[in-house]
């Protein structure tokens, strides 16, 4: 501070703006330059007279505020005439870890969406679920080969404790099945059922995800096919078995191994073939289920219509290898996660010719995964580093937050974030970690 | 003795050549000799040689009476005789000559002299007769190449008489006691007895004394112009200065007029004057030459301020002490060389004391400080570096590690990856080969074999998916896990068909084995190639375009070690009976049936359909450690063990293009991409280093080579670093096997595109 002459002495007209609940009134306030975002935050408390203390941060043109205003000026540019815009937002608390899963393998793929249950999917076949208690509520192993994503089709047909579950394998198929959970909670009264394969692809599945209301699903794979289908269970094959012998047996055999019964195989309800190189994950727009997004190795996001199975738009970066797509809340945006280690706003309604360059979040190590928060701005990602990032859509310039999911640094392969918990997956098991505003 | 050596000399002649003269021998005395000559020419010249024989005339002549005639004639003779025999043969000669009688005529009545006949013996007159050629004073050296030695007074041609061989020679030596005391005359063409005199001259020239006996080197001396009573008193000559030493000459001047006269008319032009324009003055200091800078103007004398005014304010003024101060310092060290002074009046400034002393130095300094315009190299270094696009206008390229995968057991000595780009394959020394994503870098499966992996290979093909694995003697082919249905069944009958195809012809030492059908399953090879017993590890497996066949190297063993192995005929050949030096490594040109062997220091193409070779390269490195071809097929590089990555452009020359030395261990790996153009190398450096390598279709340009990136993440150890590098497939990614340490192995797949991070 002593380095900045003046710093002492200057106060900044500054004009507070915020979305979140607690509005300051709009009018120009001098604070001084030494204030930081301490000072800040109890003014901001201190004017509206809250009850309880909330903390808050302060984003001065799309940068979160770590040092004190006056050096932030001096760094930038900005005189003492000049009025600041300082949007607040309430601050992330520093993410606590609240409860480890080990497994014995990679954990692919995770989920947050039940209430009360996480689900893991895991390179050894395995679909289980834990509950809050750390117990393990089912485990049932779904595909001989690792499963690469799993994700929860939203029923409202079945009774409280049934859920369908799909997942994408290495195996060229996904597959639903059905989970009833004991009712009480750590009981091994748990019951898993297979009750329909998806086949189309000809290549190892990267991912799986279900429309709002569990009615359609995508599968993305590295053949470059999107695959859309329905959730309904067929009452017969809709594909024929595979007429070759070696493998029909091999298969046969590994069903027998797994002591089940024959499922239904299904088909396709369309494809959506555009991509030229592998699709690493596809998902359906927020609200209805008419629209979808995906992106692939070929550096493309494309938009598709999927009841007409076409490509609608496509967003085309340069070098790009995309690995993760995650959709925020604000509606025609959406994030993507790429090789070139950075993760990308884009709005899909820009041509990419538009001369208005997408913001890009740069990670030090690569993203692997994406996760977006329900209700805020604000979105995780996971790198291979073994560190969760959060962040805050408006800041590109640094994260609100990081947290080393393992202490080895082991690779983060998947994250959920669902009612202030954030679900990690990759090498070293699955972790929960509280993070957001749901943690207060 | 002589004239049997004559006779015998004679015969020899005539056995050697018929034409020419028997001439006697060397040794002969003269009066023999003359006989014997004229002997002989009668025989050669009957008619001819009336003249010359004087003896049968004597009698004639005595007939006809002319006595004082003859008688003047033989005193003529006589005296010749004693001219040239000298004073040693008077005593002789008195016997020699005959006394005449005079004796009453019986015919005339009148008294006549009669000498006594004459015998031609021993002591005729004709013995004394030494100039037997006849041939005139004339040197002899003229007729030296010529087969005779001049004419004689008929305009004959006198031959030249034979010389005796070597061996004559030498019998003469040896029979003859005076032969060393003789020496060749070339006007009588005979050896000759030297005279006692001339072995005086010779005795003395050797001795190093005056060759004349008669001199005598301490003479007195005999004062003839000076001495006493020879004083000069007068001047050599008195005559007076001639009026030609001050005269100008009037031969001279004639000569002069000549070339005057001549030049008035035009008949001599002088040479064109060197300078046109008379010699005009110039100012030295105006003119500047033209060649050098223009010289800097002088430094100007500062002007006067005002401490140099007569009458300068007061502030000006030095105090005492400045005063006292300014006098103790030197001339050298003060500030200013004058004190300023203060008159109340113009009129009253003393007259300048160190003007002369200024003007001086002024001069001096004008005359003697150097003013030249330094030049200054003011060389730009990055002028000096080649002009070369920045890395980050070439992008994409890899520029950070990503994943790491570990081999616990042993180094990472290969590495793979599929033709899409999904997977990787590694192999260990520990004979462990595992299948990763390339995305992820989850092992998804492993094989286990019982010897280390020299080398695996992914097929090419994309209708089929399996790899082939090296291992000690052996050649697995091996299918990965969750392969489609149509595949799967595809690559089953291409490896294991229901029926096998036919055997070759020609036996081949490699047994291919499959299992049987029912043991098969995904853990073991579903085919085996047995290479031939004691053959050693191969170290390299490589394929063919078009995936059907794939070639072998094995080092290490007794065998040679290339083999070239064709899947759907399960057929296997040794293309080469017998390889000059050990096989580093081979490849398959990409587009032509050539085939590219690197020995340890050649790298040699052969045609494999026309069955020849074509080219040998010569990289000038010591020993080939690596080689890769690039995709378009017109271009080479190898590496080696000494540090050198060469770049060949096949259709330029058999010398690298480029030699790049940027390595500090030996380079270990090299790898072309196949569609981005790019390259890296790998070295025991532990680094890796990328290259952008663009080729043009263009056959004037050349080949644009950028070094891009240094990527490290491997540890060194054991001395060595990355072992082997592979491109990914359609991405700018690439997998490197790493050998660090003794449990562990890293693959660094560094991959990337725009960013900040170095690959640490």
């Amino acid at each position: 501070m002593a380095s900045i002459p003046g710093a002492a002495t200057i106060s900044l007209p500054v004009v507070f703006t915020t979305q979140t609940a607690y509005p300051l009134p709009s009018q120009k306030f001098m604070i001084p330059g030494t204030w930081k975002r301490y000072q800040l935050s109890q003014l901001v408390n201190k004017a509206l007279a809250l009850p309880k203390i909330v903390p808050f941060d302060f984003l001065v043109k799309g940068e979160i505020l770590r040092t004190s205003l006056g050096e932030w000026g001096a760094e930038h540019g900005v005189g003492e005439e000049e009025t600041l815009d300082i949007e607040y937002i309430e601050s992330v608390m520093p993410p606590e870890k609240v409860s480890d899963f080990p497994h014995e393998d990679w954990v692919s793929s995770v989920s947050c969406q039940l209430q009360g249950q996480f689900l893991t999917a895991s390179y050894d076949g395995h679909i289980r679920t834990f509950d809050y208690s750390k117990a393990t509520t089912s485990s049932t192993q779904a595909h001989s080969a690792p499963i690469t994503s799993i994700c929860l089709v939203p029923s409202t047909a079945l009774d409280a404790n049934t859920y369908t579950i799909a997942s994408a394998s290495h195996d060229l198929t996904a597959q639903l099945t059905q989970v009833t959970l004991g009712a009480a909670a750590g009981s091994s009264s748990a019951k898993a059922t297979r009750i329909a394969t998806l086949h189309l692809h000809t290549a190892p599945l990267a991912s799986i995800a279900s429309n709002s209301t569990g009615s359609n699903l995508l599968t993305a794979s590295w053949d470059g096919l999107i695959g859309h289908w329905d959730t309904s269970v067929p009452s017969s094959d809709e594909v024929p078995e595979n007429a070759s012998n070696e493998r029909d047996r091999k298969k046969r055999r590994k069903v027998d191994e797994a002591g089940r019964k024959k499922v239904p195989r299904k088909a396709p309800v369309g494809v959506l073939k555009s991509h030229v190189g592998r699709v690493s994950k596809a998902v359906f727009a927020n609200g209805e289920g008419r629209i979808a997004y995906s992106c692939g190795f070929d550096s493309t996001v494309r938009v598709w219509d999927t009841e007409n199975g076409v490509c609608t738009h496509t967003i085309t970066a340069s070098e790009k290898p995309f690995l993760d797509l995650a959709l925020p809340q604000e509606p025609h945006t959406l994030l993507a996660a790429s090789t070139d280690r950075t993760m990308t706003l884009y709005d899909v309604r820009v041509s990419t010719t538009s001369a208005s360059a997408p913001v890009s979040f740069l990670h030090p190590a690569l993203p692997s995964c994406l996760a977006t928060s329900s209700n805020t701005q604000q979105v995780v990602s996971g790198a291979y580093d073994g560190v969760v990032r959060v962040w805050d859509l408006r800041s590109a310039k640094g994260a609100l937050a990081t947290f080393r999911a393992w202490e080895g640094g082991e690779k983060v392969l998947s994250v959920d974030w669902e009612r202030g918990l954030v679900g990690v997956g990759g090498e070293g098991g699955f972790a929960v970690w509280k993070v957001g505003e749901g943690a207060r | 003795m002589a004239v049997k050596e004559v006779t015998k000399n004679g015969k020899k002649r005539k056995q050697s050549s018929e034409d020419e003269v028997p001439v006697p021998p060397p040794a002969i005395m003269n009066g023999e000799l003359e006989m014997l000559s004229d002997e002989e020419d009668g025989e050669d010249a009957l008619s001819d040689d009336g003249g010359v024989d004087g003896f049968p005339e004597i009698d004639t002549r005595s007939d006809s009476g002319d006595d004082e005639f003859e008688g003047l004639d033989e005193e003529e003779d006589s005296e010749e005789e004693e001219d040239e025999q000298g004073d040693s043969s008077d005593a002789d000669s008195l016997h020699v000559f005959p006394k005449a009688k005079t004796i009453i005529s019986h015919i005339t009545g009148q008294p006549k002299r009669v000498y006594p006949e004459i015998e031609p013996d021993y002591d005729s007159d004709s013995s004394t007769e030494d100039d037997p050629n006849r041939v005139g004073n004339v040197p002899m050296h003229w007729y030296d190449d010529l087969p005779h030695v001049g004419y004689d007074i008929d305009g004959k041609k006198v031959l030249r008489p034979a010389r005796g061989d070597e061996l004559d020679k030498f019998l003469s030596t040896v029979e003859d006691p005076s032969a060393w005391t003789s020496a060749f005359d070339k006007n009588t063409q005979t050896d000759k007895p030297l005279t006692t005199e001339e072995l005086d001259i010779i005795r003395r020239l050797y001795a190093g004394e005056v060759p004349d006996a008669e001199y005598d080197p301490y003479e007195p001396t005999i004062e003839w112009f000076t001495g006493k009573g020879k004083e000069e008193v007068m001047p050599l000559s008195s005559a007076p200065e001639p009026k030609r030493r001050w005269v100008p000459s009037k031969w001279e001047k004639q000569k002069v007029m000549k070339i005057v006269r001549a030049i008035r008319q035009g008949r001599i032009i002088g040479s064109k004057p060197k300078t046109t324009s008379k010699f005009s003055f110039y100012s030295i200091w105006s003119e500047m030459s033209s060649s050098h800078p223009p010289p800097l103007p002088a430094p100007k004398p500062s002007l006067p301020t005002n401490s140099e005014s007569y009458n300068p304010p007061e502030e000006y003024l030095p105090s005492e002490e400045e005063r006292k101060e300014w006098e103790a310092q030197d001339p050298e060290d003060r500030e200013r060389d004058y004190l300023p002074q203060k008159h109340s009046a113009l009129r009253l400034v003393p007259a300048y004391d160190r003007f002369i002393k200024e003007r001086f130095s002024r001069q001096l300094d004008l005359y003697l400080a150097p003013r030249i315009q330094r030049v200054k190299l003011n060389l730009d270094p990055s002028t000096l570096i080649p002009k070369l696009p920045s890395p980050s206008s070439l992008k994409p390229f890899p520029n950070y590690k990503s994943l790491k995968f570990t081999h616990t057991k042993g180094r990472a000595r290969c590495v793979s990856v599929s033709p899409d780009g999904a997977w990787v394959v590694s192999g260990d020394e520990s004979g462990k080969v595992s299948l990763w994503e390339v995305n992820v870098g989850r092992e998804v499966k492993s094989w286990n074999f019982d010897s280390k992996i020299g080398a695996l290979d992914w097929c090419p093909r994309l209708d089929v998916s399996y790899f082939v694995v090296a291992v000690e003697e052996k050649v697995h082919f091996v299918i990965p896990p969750n392969v489609p249905g149509p595949v799967l069944a595809l690559t089953q009958s291409l490896l294991a068909p229901a029926t096998l195809p036919p055997a070759p012809p020609t036996p081949s030492p490699v047994k291919w084995v499959t299992p049987p059908t029912s043991s098969w399953s995904i853990d073991t090879p579903i085919l085996t190639a047995n290479l031939p017993a004691s053959s050693g590890l191969p170290t390299q497996v490589t394929w063919h375009r078009r995936g059907d066949y794939l070639a072998t190297v094995s080092t290490g063993g007794t065998q040679g070690g290339v083999w070239i192995h064709q899947v759907t005929r399960r057929h296997s050949q040794a293309p080469f009976k017998k390889v000059k030096g050990a096989v580093q490594l081979v490849l398959f040109h990409p587009l032509k049936p050539h085939f590219f062997v690197a020995t340890q220091q050649y790298v040699r193409i052969y045609n494999l359909s026309e069955q020849k070779l074509l080219k040998t390269l010569i990289p000038g490195i010591k020993w080939i450690s690596s080689m890769d071809v690039h995709p378009s097929g017109d271009h080479l590089i190898v590496g080696g063990y000494d540090r050198k990555l060469c770049w060949f452009d096949l259709e330029l020359s058999d010398k690298p293009y480029k030699i790049m030395r940027y390595h500090t261990r030996a380079i270990r790996s090299l790898h072309f991409h196949p569609s981005y153009p790019l390259f890296a190398s790998s070295s025991d450096d532990g680094a890796i280093q990328i290259f952008h390598s663009r080729v043009y279709n263009d056959l004037m340009t050349d080949p644009l080579i950028v070094p891009l990136k240094i990527l490290r993440g491997h540890e060194i150890r054991d001395g060595l670093g990355v072992l082997q590098v592979k491109w990914c497939n359609r991405q700018p990614w690439l997998v490197s096997g790493g050998a660090d340490g003794t449990i562990a192995s890293t693959f660094a797949r560094s991959m990337g595109l725009l960013d900040v991070l170095a690959a640490t």
